[in-house]
Formats: structure tokens, sequence, C-alpha cells
């Protein structure tokens, strides 16, 4: 039990580590510090989708929306509100997290493919929205036109515009925030609930639990966690386009999700960061990249159905 | 021996070790940086190579190549070899953002060019502001990239969706009538069209009978075609393009519309044409650059070089816009002998461009106020056949210079802000 647990710190550990020095390490890879910060904010995308999908069992197929809303609201607030970057983060995450927790009352009555048809049908309905209402958003071509400020600590300013070593170690400092909120509430006994509903609906409502209720809290929180994403990813690129509203984004964030792990906390992570880096690289050298990244999807489904970090641990227990 | 074919001595668990090995050493190798002798010049090219804008994409690529062949024949870009690096931005605006920082940051390029979806193009123009890097976007069509969002360092070699208006209308109105109905793609490229083909259509005095919005990707045209015939309008004019503009045009010869209505339209690209069957080539169009000119210098050249890496096939007007933008960064390079982004993109203001570049009669050069080229307008009539070439598919009436077609720099909206 106890030697259990120290390997768990360490892993912790070793994780924090290699996030902390990534800028150093990645450039004599051939990687690059923007490229550090795509997988942060994609993995946190993804860890938001596990939340719900690895931790309640329930599979949405429409969470870029959520995601998306969140960009558009950091974005709509740098260049309609006001020029600060947390105050676009909160926006974002308020944006994506309220329309998340009105929709959900309305999504949690349904189960398994119907529930992942819905979250998909009102997805649909703000990528729409998004790309008809151009007055707002811009329409097709995106919501452009603001970029994220630098931020004021009132002993020094932070640059995260110019600098990307700034802004990488800024995104980590949010990740580990989001990151740490979400492990705090599955470790209380709301997790632990959460976990329940997962194993057997039927039981724990027989011992009482309202499980409409936990779902949609859960729902809730997973939106609000996907706004946050969805508002750094926005300052990331200083735009925001309808593309991220759609469900083949979702698609992206459930094979990030599956192919890392879904039943570990930090599988999605793995997820994202074999995705995205896979993408770059793979992309540069052909143009039929997609059918490698499925091929792979594909091989993980079929031999690490508990994905890839579920296979690393089974195979050192 | 056959149990052993069919049950072979690998299990499950080697395979799988085999095959994450084979895979690691797939992901492995790029990360290996290759020694480098003199450094060359980068230019880097972010286009959607996958995706709906795949074939334009693909063909601005291979003149870049061209132009990138012949420059380093002549002695490359001051005295340096130049490399272009080419990075697919699968037609997401996510994606794009991240080659380019890719290209910027990693691979150090001094200049960038893309791309072919107006929005990725403008998210670039953004990120090559704020890094300082010279940028100019190749086949992009939406006015705000050199209207209202211009920027020091952004230039555009394609036309803007006003100019490709402003060089039909007139001759659309005078020669076939004054009430036109439209079949627009209803997304940022075909409301920017349609806007400024009815500016012109009120200037002149004429009146629109009705506007079918198409969404992308549409392949039955007939309930619209129905609706705009009982318009009965005199012209009808198609906005879309691409798959779209092919099965709308089969349609409207099926319907024997052509034969009670003028078919007309904006932009018209041979990569089009030559999908149609031959009795479905009509219609009055603008090219944004045409293959065959006979007398001008260059382009008989130019057509031979590409026929040799294109399959045999001509040059359409994307080989043309990838020609044409990276020569432009060696021409300007070379006359001013620096790489400083700043003072190339100062130099770059009216800067005109030579005859084997240009490739067309008129005088073509990037205008001062705004950035964008003023490149003429070939409009003309699709022809079902070529006369003698197969892939001479439409008749040049008329070059119209960009000056002509262009609004002023005033109307366009662009004030354009220099780093301080």
């Amino acid at each position: 039990m106890k030697a259990e647990h120290t390997r768990k710190l360490i892993v912790l550990a070793a994780i924090w580590v290699a996030l902390l020095l990534a800028p150093y390490w990645m450039a004599p890879l051939g990687g690059y510090t923007a490229l550090a910060t795509r997988v942060l904010v994609l993995g946190l995308a993804a860890m938001s989708l596990n939340f719900l999908l690895g931790f309640t069992g329930v599979l949405s197929f429409g969470h870029a929306a959520y995601f998306g809303l969140g960009a558009y609201g950091a974005g709509l607030t740098l260049k309609f509100l006001a020029l600060s970057t947390p105050l676009a983060l909160v926006a974002g995450m308020l944006l994506g997290g309220l329309c998340g927790a009105i929709l959900g009352l309305l999504i949690v009555r349904r189960r398994g493919v119907y529930f992942a048809m819905v979250t998909i049908a009102f997805g649909q309905v703000f990528y729409y929205i998004a790309f008809q209402w151009s007055s707002l958003t811009g329409g097709d071509d995106g919501l452009r036109g603001f970029s994220r400020q630098p931020i004021d600590l009132g002993a020094f300013k932070l640059d995260i515009l110019s600098s990307a070593n700034s802004f990488y170690y800024f995104v980590l400092f949010c990740f580990a925030l989001a990151v740490g909120v979400m492990g705090f509430i599955l470790r209380s006994p709301f997790g632990r609930t959460m976990i329940a509903i997962r194993e057997n609906e039927r039981r724990s409502r027989f011992l009482g639990i309202p499980v409409e209720r936990h779902i949609w809290i859960a729902f809730t929180l997973s939106c609000f966690f996907m706004g946050f994403a969805g508002a750094l990813y926005a300052l990331v690129n200083n735009f925001a386009d309808p593309r991220g509203l759609h469900y083949s984004q979702s698609g992206d964030f459930v094979m990030m999700a599956v192919m890392g792990g879904m039943r570990s906390f930090w599988g999605p992570l793995l997820g994202a960061t074999v995705f995205v880096v896979l993408q770059d690289y793979l992309s540069s050298v052909t143009v039929n990249w997609m059918s490698f990244v499925g091929l792979l999807f594909v091989l993980v489904v079929l031999f690490f159905p508990r994905g890839l970090l579920g296979f690393f641990q089974r195979s050192k227990a | 021996m056959t149990s052993l074919i069919f049950n072979p001595r690998f299990d499950r668990r080697k395979l799988l070790k085999g095959a994450a090995a084979l895979g690691a050493l797939q992901v492995a190798s790029p990360f290996i940086i290759q020694a480098r002798g003199e450094t060359p010049i980068k230019i880097g090219m972010v286009d959607p190579l996958t995706g709906v804008y795949a074939a334009p994409a693909g063909n601005e690529v291979m003149g870049a190549k061209l132009a990138i062949e012949q420059i380093n024949a002549k002695g490359g870009m001051l005295g340096r070899q130049v490399e272009l690096l080419v990075e697919d931005s699968a037609n997401d605006v996510g994606t794009g953002v991240q080659k380019a920082r890719k290209l910027i940051e990693r691979d150090q390029v001094n200049f960038i060019i893309g791309d072919v979806n107006s929005g990725i193009a403008a998210a670039i123009a953004q990120v090559t502001a704020e890094k300082r890097i010279l940028h100019i976007v190749s086949g992009g069509h939406t006015d705000s990239i050199t209207g209202k969002d211009c920027k020091w360092n952004v230039f555009r070699v394609c036309n803007t969706t006003r100019m490709e208006a402003n060089s039909v209308s007139n001759v659309l109105f005078t020669k076939y009538g004054k009430k036109w109905h439209f079949i627009t793609p209803d997304y940022a490229f075909g409301h920017t069209l349609y806007d400024a083909c009815t500016d012109d259509l009120k200037k002149l005095g004429g009146t629109v009978t009705g506007n079918e919005l198409t969404p992308l990707g549409t392949t039955d045209f007939s309930a619209y075609l129905i609706k705009a015939r009982a318009a009965n309008p005199d012209v009808l004019i198609l906005l879309v393009q691409g798959s779209d503009m092919i099965n709308c045009l089969k349609q409207v010869v099926q319907f024997g519309l052509n034969k009670q209505i003028h078919v007309a339209g904006t932009q018209q690209e041979l990569e089009s044409l030559a999908a149609l069957p031959p009795e479905a080539r009509v219609g009055v169009w603008m090219f944004e650059w045409y293959w065959k000119q006979p007398g001008v210098p260059g382009v008989e050249k130019f057509v031979a070089d590409i026929r040799k890496v294109n399959n045999g096939n001509v040059p359409t007007a994307r080989h043309w816009f990838g020609y044409t933008s990276a020569m432009s960064f060696a021409l300007v390079a070379n006359k001013e002998k620096t790489t400083d982004a700043v003072k190339l993109a100062a130099a770059l203001e009216d800067f005109e461009l030579p005859d084997d570049v240009k490739l067309q009669p008129n005088k073509v050069y990037y205008r001062k106020g705004d950035h964008q080229l003023m490149t003429s307008a070939f409009v003309g009539e699709a022809q079902s056949k070529g006369k003698d070439d197969p892939e001479d598919l439409y008749r040049v009436d008329e070059v119209v210079p960009g000056d002509k077609t262009a609004p002023a720099v005033s109307e366009t909206g662009c004030t354009i802000q220099w780093p301080a």
C-alpha cells in the first residue's frame, strides 16, 4: 500500500517536472514552445470531457460547443468589453459553463446513444449560430481583431503576447489551477458518487442518490472546465472560429480521451499529447496524415482498451 | 508444419511490442536535426493541402516550387540558396496558426506565403504581424485582408471580391440586361461577393430579382433554378465555386436554362471548367489569370515549365499565384540587399513586377495604400472546346487592368500602421 503511494507520488512529480521544463526539452527534440502550449490547452479540454466520460460514465459528443463558446466568450470580451486577459478567461468559462448548465437540464434525461445524439444536436445549434451571426461572431471568417494582453502583477508586467515562454507558463499555471480543482472534486464525496453512478446507475438510484441531479452537476462542471480550456485556446490563437464548435472537434476530444485512457485522470493529457504532436509532425510529412492518426486510434481501441496510460499501468503492475 | 503457419510463434504481446517499436521509430526520426551548411533563406508556405481546397492549394505549391527552382538557378536570394517549407493547414484555423508559428519559431523562416482559405489567411496575418515576418496572401479573396484588417507586413496577390465583381458588372449590364438573379454560396466569400455585385448593379441602375443562398456542398440546385426561372431575370449570376459550380452549371444546362437566360458569374477557374462536360461550359466570367496569351512575353515559357511538372497540363491561376508570391520575395530582397521585414515591406509598396513574373500585358504592382496587387481581370466566355488545345476552354475578350477594377484606397477602409 505504501509502495503504491510513493509510486504515485513519483509519477505525479515526474509529470509536473516534465511540464515545467517543457520549453527547455522540447526545442532540442525538434518541438517548439507553442506546440507545448497547444498540448496543454487541448489536454485540459480532453480532461474536462473525461471528467464526464471517464468518471461519470456518460459520453458527450457535443462538448466542442462549450469549448468554442469559451473561445468566443474570451474573444468577444477582449474585443468589445475590456482589454484584460483574466477577465476574458472568466467570461469564456462562464459563457461555456452557463450554457452547459442550462442545456444540461434537458440533456441529462437521456442515456447512452440518445445522450450522445442530443449533445451533438445542441452542439450543432451553437455551431450554426456562430456561423450565421456574422455581425457579432465574424461568421465563417471567424472572430479576430483581439489579442491576449500583458498581465499586470503590480510589481511587474508579464508579457504573454510576444514571449512564447511566458505565455506557456501562464497557460501551465491556469492548467494547474483547473486540474487541481478537478482532482479535488474527484476526491470529494461528490466525486465518489459520480464513480458510483458510472459503475452501477440502478444501484446508486436505489441507494437514494439523485442520479439525474448528479449527472447534471457533473455535466455543468465539465462544461465550465471546457469553457475555460476554450478561452485559453482563443488566447493561444488570438482567434476564434466556428469550426471550434463543430461536432468533428468533439470527436477529436473523445479520441484524445479514449486513446490516452479514459479511466485514468492523466490519460487524456497523454492522448492529447500523442494526437497533437503526431498531427503536427505527420502533416508536414504527408497529406495523408489523418489515415495514420486514425490507424493509431484503431490499434489503441483494439489492443489497449484501457488506453495508452491504462496499458502502461497494467504492464507495470 | 501447417499448424506453425496458422499459429505463428509470436503472441499478441510480441506483435504489440513490435508495432510499438516500429511506431516509435516513425515518430522519433523527425527529432534529429540535420547538420546545416551555409544556412539557406527559408520561405514558409501554409496552404490547405487536405480538404475542400486541396486542388487549388496543391497548384499554388507547385507554382511556388517552380519559382524557388528558378530563383536558385539564378543564384538565389542575396547569394544564398532558397528553401521552401510547405505545411498543411488542413483548412482549419487553429492548425493553420499553429503551423505558421512552427515555421516562424522552429524553422526560423524569413517569409510566409498562404493561405487559400481567407479565414486562415487573416489569422496567420495576425501571427506574422506579431512576429514581424513579411507575408504574402496567395489565394484568399475576402476584402478585409487588404481592407479594414490590413497590416504593414501583409501583401496580397489574388483579387479582392470587389475587384472580381467590378471587372464583369459593366460588361454584363450593357451586353445582357439589367435584371439579375443570384445564386450565392452561404458563407463569407459568397456574401461579400454578392454585396459587391449588387452595389455595382445599383450604381448602374439595374434591379435584383432575387438571391438564392445555397449551403456549401449543395448537390441538387433544381429548386433554386426553378425559382430563378420563375423570377424571369435577364442574367443568372452564379457566385458558387468549386464542386458547387460544377453541379450548378451542369443542372443549368440540363434544365435548358442557358437557352432562356444569360448565364454568367464572377470568378471562374480552369479547374472547374475542365471538370464540366463540354455542353455545360457556358457563360461570361472573369479569370484571375489565363494561360493562353499570345504575344505576351514569358507566358509560353511559364506554361511549358509548368507542363513539365504538372503531368503535361497547363497552369491555372493558382499556379501563377504561388509563383508570383515566391518571386516577389526574391525580387524585392535582391533589390534591397536585405531580409529585414520592415524595409522590404516599405520597398514592396508600389513595387512593379517585371514581365517574366507578371505574365500579362498590363502594369502590375503592389498598391501603396492597401498592399493589394493590381493584377488584371481576364474577362471572357467559357467555350465548350478549345480550337487547337483541349485545355483552351476559355476565350479572353478583354484584359482589364487592376487599377480599373480595384476601388480607391480610401474606399477599402485600410489604414496601415507601421511598427514603431
